[in-house]
């Protein structure tokens, strides 16, 4: 019955999508240099006329001096001096220097290389089948609000992620690559798509933490599991309702996700913070730690989907199969069932 | 014709019925769903199998997609760009036949929790228009209409029949009761259930409105409430089945036919009637529940000892929530009991018994029946000591029978004539 | 003329003039089909019910709230949060007292207007991604709904992304997502906006007619 009519195919859904989004991008793409002469500065730009310290080289202050006095002040005090428009604080100068030497660039070998090993596990090892196959029983996991959180957290988790990236990247890859014009207009663009879906994560990672805290607490059973690294190897791994790759991944996102919210919050509204120090770590931490979950999302969303047969029908219909329930949570199948997990006399075909 | 032919005939049919009744108001449900999905929260049937087919709006899928194809707006200009659904084919309608048949009792409990307040149990009505005329109906649903159509009554009920439980009646409670009297005030009709299966409510009308002084009669040639066209969905039956009932009372002279304790009688008689027949009729159609308030209002028949045990009351859709009647039956059961107590989410969010629309006639739907049972159940489960429940449809109570005997449920079903006439006062 | 000026000019012209003729054409369409006067005696006024049925649908009924809580809170959060940035977003004030008004009010502040869209955008996807994880929803959505629910995403969003208000471009793309959702509407689900109007009217004046406020 379920074919007759046009049923939400995802596909065409998703390509739709995907074909809107790259019409926008494209556009974006195609236009942009044109459009350079129409960017205007932002309402709360500096401004770079009003520039003070030695813009006489040979004057009366020599430049040490200046220097020095600046080093020595307030480092809250913004100093708009730099010919090509960069201001500059005296903090500021050590902040830029470690952000452009390992943020900006190196921590992206991260994410790069979790794609490659994953990559690989896929190619040389395939995916992890459910090995006595489906059973055709289904048991309940999630429920309808579970799912729902879950994958609110996500599209709000992948849309940062991007944008933030965008952020990210824009001086190292997306200026050599696509010139200023296109990537001022990227940037701005991302930053502040960035900036009104940040606060929507606060409420996701609230949201998260109350859906799925229970059975999130780590447990004995937790210890085997780490030795066997999770029987991504092979081998019998036990665990109960949440393995502890699953347990880690939830207490990561929640203590990684109140770091990402707390510096962010800082970063989106500054006036709240008012200390330009405080503002210059928060760009650090937030970074780092964007991009340590989103090296770990990747793992997390390649065993969730193409990694693990059976896994996403957890997240989709919110019940998985009991024969994909034996082999990766036979504690919790017990828990839920009263059956055996192991007990071979017990008949689940 | 080859079979094919017969076949693109009989999705034919149904489309063009399906078109003729989309009128304004179902065009209009149509265009506002949004595909929200709540309605599948209200069904006792999606809720008690939770399978995804039962909910409400997809039940409607065919008959809105021929109005998308033919007859929406823009439905031309859609139509030369390729973008209106494709046609509704017969395999589609015989997959969707259960769905239509089996599965909804037409009790309008979506539309409260439907945010655009969509009748689709109204829509669905419409919608058996075309499966009727297509000849898609259910097997149980065609030999009750063999029955009308012979007998009159859905269950071959015969005058002879009535006449014998009329005297047994008569004869029990020593009141006479006037067949065919000219002139009478009040006409009164019943459903083949009670006449069959709870054949005191005869007495128990005897015994009021013998009290309240009140002229009645039963007619020999319309006796018969139930309209298996309306379960069906078939306009012409169902108006064929009410011509009787109309002749009969307007030969007679009465001022009032009363409708009995049954739910889709009422709607079928009170508020389809007249439009059906294409005329206002020349007597007031009032629902037995109605009178009883009256009569009780006017002190014509005033309470006596009230019944001590704790009982509580049923709506039955047709009559409270698409009927109107919420507040009579209640204050009916004020004077006849002592320990009335409603059930959680009574009046007219109350649910269905699961029988309704055709579906207790329909053997098909059995297991289906009973399943949508259990939400009735555990209402009546969470009330604590329990003793009976009042019903105030013949067809409910013989689904509480069923259901309440699957439960292994030990509970008295009673119906408001007859506990209104046991608590009469007897002076 | 430049793209922005085209899609903030003649195009926006365009798509409010389709926006509003085919809107009209299809709700008089809609009423146009015509009923069946119903000739029953009524017990109550339809009219009446008819008014009654429009506001009783706007307070969800307790005895469902447990069961649909999240689609309510996602429902009226979308609705409303997109209400309130499109009439008190600065922007959009400035852009309706320039092109249609010719006065404005006191807009959000900036804080206020990143709120209103939070809300917003978090009913959105609060909907968008019930309907791909509820069984239920995955079986009665149609192409239809989905596209709906991209497409008004794809406004917000291009918006979120002009907010600097500091690259035409950005303005846009906004500008052509919105003419494009204009144009949309009339022919699509998004009709749901007018037509509930009707559809709970109808009902309402059914029960209003059986003396019955549902």
């Amino acid at each position: 019955m379920q074919d007759c009519f046009d049923h939400p195919s995802p596909r065409p859904v998703s390509q739709l999508a995907a074909l809107l989004l790259t019409a926008v991008f494209v556009l974006l793409m195609a236009t942009g240099g044109g459009f350079a002469q129409s960017v205007v500065p932002p309402g709360n730009a500096v401004n770079l006329d009003q520039t003070f310290g030695p813009s006489a080289p040979r004057g009366t202050e020599s430049a040490s001096d200046f220097w020095r006095a600046f080093r020595g002040g307030d480092p809250n005090d913004l100093l708009r001096v730099l010919p090509d428009g960069r201001a500059m604080t005296t903090t500021g100068q050590y902040w830029r220097a470690f952000r452009e030497d390992y943020i900006t660039v190196k921590v992206l070998w991260l994410p790069a290389i979790a794609i490659v090993l994953l990559a690989l596990h896929q190619l040389l090892r395939g995916p992890m089948r459910i090995s006595a196959g489906r059973s055709g029983k289904t048991i309940p996991r999630f429920t309808l609000n579970a799912r729902v959180a879950h994958w609110f957290t996500a599209v709000v988790f992948i849309f940062l992620g991007l944008s933030g990236l965008t952020i990210l990247m824009a001086r190292p890859v997306l200026v050599p690559l696509l010139g200023n014009d296109i990537s001022s207009v990227l940037v701005s663009a991302a930053l502040q798509g960035h900036n009104v879906f940040g606060p929507l994560f606060i409420f996701a990672l609230m949201w998260l933490f109350v859906k799925f805290i229970r059975g999130n607490f780590f447990q004995i059973v937790d210890f085997k599991w780490i030795f066997k690294l999770g029987g991504l190897f092979g081998g019998h791994v036990s665990s109960s309702q949440f393995n502890f790759g699953e347990k880690s991944w939830f207490w990561m996102v929640i203590l990684l996700g109140s770091v990402m919210s707390v510096t962010g919050l800082a970063l989106e509204f500054p006036w709240l913070i008012g200390d330009l120090r405080l503002l210059q770590a928060s760009t650090i931490l937030h970074a780092i730690g964007a991009v340590a979950l989103i090296t770990v999302s990747l793992g997390h969303i390649y065993v969730g989907t193409i990694g693990m047969e059976g896994a996403i029908d957890s997240m989709l219909i919110g019940e998985v199969d009991e024969n994909w329930a034996k082999e990766h949570h036979d504690l919790w199948y017990e828990e839920m069932t009263g059956k055996s997990a192991s007990d071979p006399t017990e008949d689940t075909t | 014709m080859s079979e094919q032919n017969k076949a693109e005939n009989r999705a034919e049919i149904a489309v063009a019925k399906f078109l003729e009744h989309t009128d304004a108001e179902a065009a209009s449900f149509f265009d506002a769903c949004v595909h929200c999905g709540e309605c599948a929260q209200a069904c006792h049937f999606y809720l008690n199998t939770g399978d995804p087919k039962y909910t409400p709006t997809y039940k409607l899928k065919p008959m809105e997609r021929a109005y998308e194809r033919h007859k929406a707006p823009f439905s031309t200009l859609k139509r030369m760009l390729g973008l209106t659904p494709s046609e509704v084919t017969e395999q589609e309608l015989l997959e969707w036949e259960p769905l239509v048949y089996d599965s909804c009792n037409m009790c309008g409990r979506c539309t409260l929790v439907c945010p655009m307040g969509i009748d689709i149990a109204g829509t669905i009505r419409k919608m058996r228009e075309g499966y009727a005329a297509a000849d898609m109906v259910p097997e149980g649903l065609k030999r009750s209409a063999e029955f009308v159509r012979k007998t009159s009554s859905p269950m071959g009920v015969t005058i002879k029949a009535l006449k014998a439980q009329i005297a047994h009646q008569e004869k029990d409670t020593g009141i006479p009761i006037e067949i065919d009297k000219h002139g009478a005030d009040y006409m009164a009709i019943f459903s083949s259930m009670e006449i069959m299966g709870y054949p005191e409510v005869l007495g128990a009308y005897a015994k009021l409105f013998k009290k309240a002084g009140l002229s009645w009669t039963i007619s020999s040639v319309a006796y018969e409430a139930t309209n298996v066209g309306v379960q069906i969905g078939s306009a012409p039956m169902a108006k064929e089945i009410l011509q009787r009932v109309v002749d009969a009372a307007e030969a007679l002279e009465v001022k009032h036919v009363i409708s009995p304790e049954c739910g889709h009688a009422y709607g079928a008689i009170r508020w389809a009637g007249p439009n059906l027949m294409g005329r206002q009729f020349k007597f007031e159609v009032v629902h037995i529940i109605e009178v009883l308030d009256r009569l009780r209002r006017e002190g014509r028949i005033p309470a006596g000892p009230k019944d001590g045990r704790r009982m509580t009351l049923h709506d039955p859709c047709q009559i409270i929530r698409r009927g109107g009647l919420l507040k009579e039956p209640r204050s009916l059961l004020d004077d006849s009991c002592s320990d009335f107590i409603e059930m959680k989410g009574s009046g007219i969010t109350n649910f269905c018994c699961g029988g309704g629309g055709g579906v207790s006639a329909n053997p098909r739907a059995e297991d289906l029946k009973l399943a949508a049972f259990n939400s009735k159940a555990a209402q009546l489960d969470a009330i604590e000591g329990l003793e009976a429940v009042v019903v105030p449809c013949a067809n409910c109570r013989t689904v509480f029978e069923d259901g309440l005997d699957d439960q292994e449920m030990d509970l008295e079903v009673i119906g408001l004539s007859e506990l209104v006439a046991q608590t009469l006062a007897d002076t | 003329m430049s793209f922005l000026e085209f899609v903030e000019g003649p195009l926006f012209l365009f798509a409010a003039g389709v926006f509003v003729l085919a809107s009209l054409w299809r709700f008089v369409g809609i009423i146009r089909i015509g009923r069946k006067k119903d000739i029953s005696p009524p017990k109550g006024s339809a009219a009446g019910g008819f008014i009654a049925g429009n506001f009783r649908h706007f307070f969800p009924r307790g005895i469902f709230a447990r069961r649909t809580w999240l689609h309510i809170v996602g429902g009226y959060g979308f609705h409303l949060g997109l209400l309130a940035l499109v009439v008190l977003g600065a922007p959009h004030v400035a852009f309706l007292e320039d092109r249609l008004f010719g006065f404005g009010w006191t807009p959000l502040p900036r804080w206020g207007f990143i709120l209103v869209a939070d809300v917003a955008f978090a009913g959105l996807i609060v909907l968008w991604v019930r309907r791909i994880s509820d069984p239920v929803m995955r079986l009665i959505s149609s192409r239809a709904d989905h596209i709906g629910s991209i497409l008004i995403f794809l406004v917000m969003l291009t918006g979120a992304f002009a907010m600097q208000e500091s690259h035409d471009l950005l303005r846009a793309i906004h500008m052509l997502m919105v003419d494009i959702f204009l144009i949309y509407f009339p022919f699509s689900r998004l009709f749901h906006g007018f037509t509930f109007v009707l559809s709970r009217g109808n009902t309402g004046a059914t029960y209003g007619r059986k003396g019955m406020n549902l």
